[in-house]
């Protein structure tokens, strides 16, 4: 799961939505000019971190994705686009492109779904409310991989949950339902933390605009879909962003519940990075990452860009 | 490229300098104290107790330091070859004596030449199929090698008047006469990925006399992808068996440890494994080596005849990585020495394992099993097809596919043609 954001990313919640200045902002609003000055010694430290530890190392090592580099030999040699044709020749790539973005829609969306229902429901700070949202952000600090052998424990066909539901069925193991299990396994490790994202951002909507729109006789529905949701933008935007790219990147849950089974159902392109690597085939495993890294830039940008818009223009 | 790796890891360890103690230099082991010496061994974290204490005692008796980098034994070959590609080089490798896996390595480049060592004269032909290429010898092999075939439960069998099958016809007729008793016929773990590319090996054993179907495909002059090739039948019959409810239902989430406890416990009538799986199977007895006696049996199976199958493993084996350093090149030299020398006994001996070595006892107190498995290995053994063939690792995950249904036998065999052919030409064979 990939958690770092583009660095121009502001946290949510403390975001300010244009139409509707937070009372904290001062009501400086989108006209804060001063607000920009000054920014560089503020972004230094983000920017030097992406630039050592992203571009410098992606740029060194988009070459070998062209390369003729293997365990075999010692001499790494240019071969162009063979990497790629060697894997699409395979029933390799086109395959685990398939998975991975499937999967990352998947995720985001039950993610993003699933939290903003809790979030609605546990937006309200009181004791109870406190319990249940540590309750539900514990699953984020177990490592992927034990939350992968836990599940697939009790994921299995003669496990507890088909014990509870009287049914036999392997929901790793058959191809109607493993990705979609695999998804869940990864919402339920993270859904916690894309929930107190969102009770941040509902508890920035400014409590004066939800009482005008009582007074003015909206209903619960009205007042979540023309007054709340809009305004939820920013940490949409947070959310949505972390939640696909971080399953465009995939790896440890799925390798860790299905190892790309069955059959090639769940092999997404970092399992396929993996297998390629462990044969020593070192040339097509860097091939697969560049293309999850190429995934990653396409989707996320026109993504937060286009979230970005609608920000302003929602 | 060379330069850029060179780049690429010097900013890395610019960057981790931020926050660690440093690279190279202070933490880079073999330090060396009055002559004595820090060896570093990667090690399969599999390694039997007896082995360990081995390791031990090495350093005991020479004064040496050994540092133990465990490779866990789940992923070993992609943990290994993930370190290996970074240009780490420990003083002591263990790891795979199969030459497909040994290929991967570069050995020429990589690796010491031990051809000369007292240990291979006393190897018989061990290294004419393992541990060595292109005329030379590079392992050094301690362990016994892995054996396989269908370990079966006795009592299931022979409540269903089924007699321990040595062919696949044999195996089809005692599927068909455990599934009429409701018995699983043979518990197959697609869960742990590896195990399900067994009995498609073991099928082809009979074709490769001498490793003649092995040689074939690794020198060109036979494609896996022939029609009607042996591999080709094999992945059929196998693919038949699955048709015909042979196999456990829960396939493909199923574990190896899954399959022990269902033969232990007579869930399940056979599982193809090898012979290193015995503690696994132990401990699904609950530790109780009487009751794997009393139930388990072992078996040799192939296309027509009950032979059985075997591969030398990583337990046991190792290589001597050039690290230019030579004293600890000799103090690594020497554990090799140590380990191939009259300590080899010893460890036989604590290990409960069979020599390798000619001049060496076999131990006492093999468990009957394990004397099964023996006896069937001395009755004529073949190697596995796959073993001096590179590339052959994507056999397990296009098990996966067939077993899915996704790919036919055909199909399948054409795409690891493919990757055959990928690992070959990347490691200049000959006839490639």
């Amino acid at each position: 799961m990939v958690t770092s954001l583009p660095p121009r990313e502001r946290p949510p919640g403390t975001e300010t939505a244009p139409h509707a200045p937070h009372p904290a902002d001062g009501g400086g609003g989108e006209t804060g000019d001063p607000g920009r000055r000054g920014w560089l010694p503020w972004a230094l430290p983000a920017v030097l971190l992406v630039a050592l530890f992203f571009a410098l190392p992606f740029a060194l090592n988009a070459r070998f994705a062209f390369s003729a580099w293997t365990g075999f030999r010692s001499e790494i040699t240019w071969n162009g686009l063979d990497n790629f044709r060697m894997l699409v020749e395979q029933d390799l790539l086109t395959n685990a492109v398939t998975v991975t973005v499937l999967y990352a829609i998947l995720c985001m969306a039950i993610q993003n779904t699933v939290s903003l229902s809790l979030a609605l429901a546990l937006q309200r700070t009181d004791r109870v409310n406190t319990v249940f949202r540590s309750v539900f952000f514990l699953p984020t600090l177990v490592s992927p991989l034990a939350a992968g052998y836990i599940w697939r424990g009790i994921l299995d066909p003669a496990g507890p949950v088909n014990s509870f539901l009287g049914i036999d069925w392997a929901w790793l193991g058959e191809p109607a339902t493993a990705l979609l299990t695999v998804a869940f396994v990864d919402a339920w490790k993270w859904s916690g933390l894309i929930t107190l994202v969102y009770i941040a951002g509902l508890n920035s909507v400014p409590r004066e605009l939800i009482e005008s729109a009582t007074v003015d006789g909206a209903g619960p529905w009205t007042r979540f879909a023309r007054v709340r949701f809009p305004l939820l933008a920013p940490a949409i935007t947070f959310n949505v962003a972390v939640t696909l790219v971080g399953a465009l990147s995939a790896y440890d849950v799925i390798a860790a519940t299905t190892g790309g089974g069955p059959g090639d159902h769940t092999r997404a392109l970092n399992i396929v990075m993996r297998q390629q690597w462990g044969q020593g085939f070192f040339g097509s495993a860097s091939a697969l990452s560049l293309t999850v890294t190429l995934l990653v830039i396409a989707t996320a940008v026109p993504l937060v860009w286009w979230l970005r818009r609608r920000e302003v223009t929602g | 490229m060379r330069a850029s790796k060179r780049l690429l890891g010097a900013a890395a360890c610019a960057a981790l300098t931020l926050t660690a103690a440093g690279c190279g230099g202070a933490a880079e082991p073999g330090g060396t104290d009055g002559g004595k010496v820090t060896l570093t061994l990667w090690h399969n974290t599999a390694d039997p107790a007896p082995l360990v204490e081995m390791y031990k005692r090495f350093e005991r008796e020479s004064g040496h330091t050994i540092e133990l980098v465990p490779i866990p034994s789940d992923g070993f070959e992609d943990s290994t070859q993930t370190k290996w590609a970074t240009g780490e080089r420990p003083d002591i490798l263990e790891y795979h004596a199969t030459v497909s896996n040994l290929l991967a390595l570069n050995p020429s480049e990589n690796l010491r030449d031990l051809s000369g060592e007292a240990y291979v004269a006393r190897s018989g032909d061990l290294y004419s199929s393992a541990g060595a290429t292109g005329g030379k010898v590079y392992a050094a092999i301690t362990g016994f090698p892995q054996v396989f075939g269908l370990y079966y439960n006795k009592k299931v069998l022979a409540d269903a008047g089924v007699k321990p099958p040595g062919t696949f016809d044999e195996l089809s007729a005692a599927c068909r006469a455990l599934s009429a008793k409701g018995v699983t016929p043979v518990f197959e773990s697609g869960g742990s990925i590896w195990p399900v590319q067994i009995l498609p090996l073991l099928y082809v054993s009979a074709s490769n006399e001498a490793n003649a179907y092995g040689k074939a495909i690794a020198g060109h002059t036979a494609s896996l992808a022939d029609p009607g090739s042996p591999f080709v039948a094999g992945l059929s019959s196998y693919r038949k068996l699955q048709d015909d409810g042979c196999f456990n239902k829960d396939i493909t989430t199923a574990t190896f440890e899954n399959s022990m406890k269902a033969l232990v416990t007579g869930k399940a009538a056979m599982v193809a494994q090898h012979s290193d799986m015995l503690p696994a199977m132990l401990a699904a007895a609950g530790g109780d080596q009487r009751k794997v006696d009393d139930t388990v049996g072992f078996t040799g199976l192939s296309s027509t005849k009950a032979v059985v199958t075997y591969a030398p493993g990583p337990i046991g084996t190792f290589y001597l990585p050039k690290t230019g350093d030579a004293g600890r090149e000799q103090a690594a030299l020497d554990f090799v020495r140590f380990m191939t020398g009259p300590a080899y006994a010893d460890y036989v001996k604590s290990a409960k394992t069979f020599p390798v070595l000619q001049g060496v006892d076999g131990p006492q107190d093999v468990s009957p099993v394990l004397q099964d498995v023996k006896k069937a290995y001395d009755n004529g053994a073949v190697i596995a097809f796959n073993s001096d063939i590179p590339g052959m690792a994507g056999l397990a995950p296009l098990m996966s596919e067939l077993i899915a249904g996704q790919k036919d036998p055909q199909k399948a065999a054409t795409q690891l043609q493919g990757q055959v052919e990928q690992a070959a030409k990347a490691a200049g064979l000959p006839g490639w």
